[in-house]
């Protein structure tokens, strides 16, 4: 039985967790629609496809890490495919267009995933170091959920360096702002979208097999998780990235507590908080299209 | 004579926004190592001339030729390619980028030995190696002007297009950019299309100019001298 400190850390460390989910789905959605002004309603389906992908993989008795590797690339390779059959020939349309081709793709992808993996849940099976747990100030945590937590900030690290510091994330982060200058300097718009959505969906391919261990895989994943993200990006700012980090710890932190003390209501309390921000701030607590 | 080659050369251009009829048949050439302005009063169809040049907003119907090449159904990121620089009225700086970024995120390498790099923006433009680490959205009026032209430079063009410079800038910062404009566009042999509203800066660096009414029409194509000797006509075609 944990004390008070242990509750703390527990809460605290399921936070970060759960938020640091969040941040990877969001961001992903955020970095789609931040240069290509599109609403990837299939995003969280894209989310289950590598949790379920990540599962095959681990099954057949490939390397847990192997398959974090491989998962989001194979959701990245779906993503490329979607771009450039139903995205890009819609690109010069309103975003009616593709709000509502995403939204017909997340439904052929739950579908599929009815098809192919029927509708049990799944469970990722762990190596085995990471199955027991550690003693952290008063509590005995879960190693996967410490590994998965450093995994969240190896990967928005290794983001914030590619968007930084390579030529390709400088272009990312200029089309954010003035694509029609991007295009006088000779960069290929086209290419830029692709690559855009062909991240966000590695994105939401990375999450998916990350938030594997932590929740059962089941049909119903994609969409509660395309909700989260939603009031994420709602509350951070559409577009803005650093809002996606401050919103996603918050509604992580906030889903935490809540689940915690009153369990049901968790998802309402959530959704109070982005009603009360949204009053305050009608644009998100950053603004929206900060590409930083 | 001997016979120059047209590196710009538009041929009737119909260029539309919308319903909306903005250029109603435009001709006009630059040469090669040439310097042209388009003088014009508000709303003529200047910005928009250079817009469809550089396939932004494409004509709907006539000819656009660069380097001999019809490119006037061509996306933007191909005209650059052909050695097109933009420099636009609003500078478009990126914000959320460093002065560096800006630049090295047009660099194309050029041939010769004084072709441009960073390095030699940042010899001959000091402003912005001093804060080649800054946000270029922070940066001055001028100090932004100067970044575009740098960034125009860095690609290592064979054209420059360049829509009012001196728009917005102080008398001493416009001086500053008419010998920027001078010194490394004209004298070092890019081509030069500049749209200018102070026509004094475009005499000074410019040799010919299109003198362009409503609907970008071009009502006359004088040099500098004729302009200098026949001062009413640009009076007649600025004042509003
Ligand atoms: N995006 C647009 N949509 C519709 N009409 C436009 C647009 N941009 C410009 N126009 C119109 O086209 C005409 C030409 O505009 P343009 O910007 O080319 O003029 P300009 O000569 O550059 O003027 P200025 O000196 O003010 O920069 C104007 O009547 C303007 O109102
Ligand atoms: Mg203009």
């Amino acid at each position: 039985m944990s004390g008070t400190l242990g509750i703390i850390v527990d809460i605290t460390l399921n936070s970060l967790v759960l938020g640091g989910v969040f941040l990877i789905v969001a961001i992903g959605l955020n970095i789609i629609y931040g240069l290509s002004r599109i609403m990837n309603m299939a995003h969280g389906a894209l989310y289950a496809v590598g949790a379920y992908i990540g599962f095959s993989l681990v099954a057949s008795g490939l390397n847990f890490f192997a398959a974090l590797l491989i998962a989001p690339l194979i959701v990245g390779v779906i993503g490329l495919i979607i771009e450039r059959t139903i995205i890009a020939p819609m690109r010069k349309r309103s975003m009616a267009y593709t709000l509502i081709l995403t939204y017909g793709l997340m439904f052929f992808l739950d579908g599929s995933i009815k098809y192919i993996w029927g509708n049990k849940p799944r469970f990722i099976e762990l190596p085995e170091f990471m199955q027991g747990t550690l003693p952290i100030l008063g509590t005995d945590y879960p190693v996967f959920r410490l590994v998965t937590l450093l995994l969240i900030i190896l990967i928005m690290g290794a983001l914030m360096l590619f968007l930084n510091k390579t030529k390709i994330g400088i272009i990312l982060r200029a089309s954010s702002t003035i694509p029609e200058m991007v295009s006088c300097l000779g960069v290929n718009m086209s290419y830029v979208h692709m690559g855009a959505f062909v991240l966000g969906c590695v994105m939401a391919g990375l999450a998916g097999i990350i938030a594997g261990p932590l929740t059962t895989i089941d049909p119903l994943m994609g969409g509660e998780m395309l909700i989260s993200s939603f009031v994420v990006i709602v509350i951070g700012g559409l577009g803005s990235l650093r809002g996606a980090v401050i919103a996603a710890l918050l509604v992580g932190g906030v889903q935490t507590l809540a689940e915690f003390f009153i369990t049901d209501l968790a998802m309402v309390i959530v959704y109070i908080l982005m009603a009360v921000i949204l009053a305050f701030m009608p644009r998100g607590l950053l603004g929206e299209g900060k590409f930083e | 004579m001997e016979k120059r080659h047209k590196i710009l050369e538009i041929e009737n251009m119909q260029t539309y926004y919308g319903d909306s009829h903005v250029i109603q048949g435009l001709s006009m050439h630059v040469y090669e190592q040439e310097a042209v302005s388009i003088i014009g009063r508000n709303g003529a169809g200047k910005t928009t001339t250079l817009r469809s040049i550089m396939g932004l907003t494409p004509p709907r119907s006539g000819n656009i030729f660069i380097d001999g090449r019809q490119t006037t159904r061509w996306q933007p990121h191909k005209i650059s390619r052909l050695g097109v620089a933009y420099v636009p009225a609003e500078r478009h700086i990126f914000p959320g980028l460093s002065v560096e970024e800006n630049l090295r995120l047009a660099a194309r390498p050029g041939s010769g030995e004084d072709a441009w790099t960073f390095e030699k923006v940042c010899e001959h433009f000091p402003v912005l190696a001093d804060r080649s680490h800054q946000d270029g959205a922070t940066l001055s009026g001028g100090q932004q002007q100067t970044l575009a032209i740098g960034r125009a430079l860095i690609s290592n063009p064979r054209i420059i297009i360049m829509d009012e410079p001196s728009q917005g800038l102080s008398p001493i910062l416009v001086q500053t950019i008419t010998d920027v404009v001078l010194k490394f566009c004209v004298q070092s042999g890019i081509t030069l299309l500049i749209v200018e509203q102070n026509y004094q800066m475009a005499l000074k660096v410019a040799s010919r100019h299109y003198l362009m009414d409503t609907r970008g029409e071009i009502v006359n194509n004088m040099t500098t001298r004729q302009l200098e000797d026949n001062p009413e006509i640009i009076q007649a075609h600025l004042s509003v």
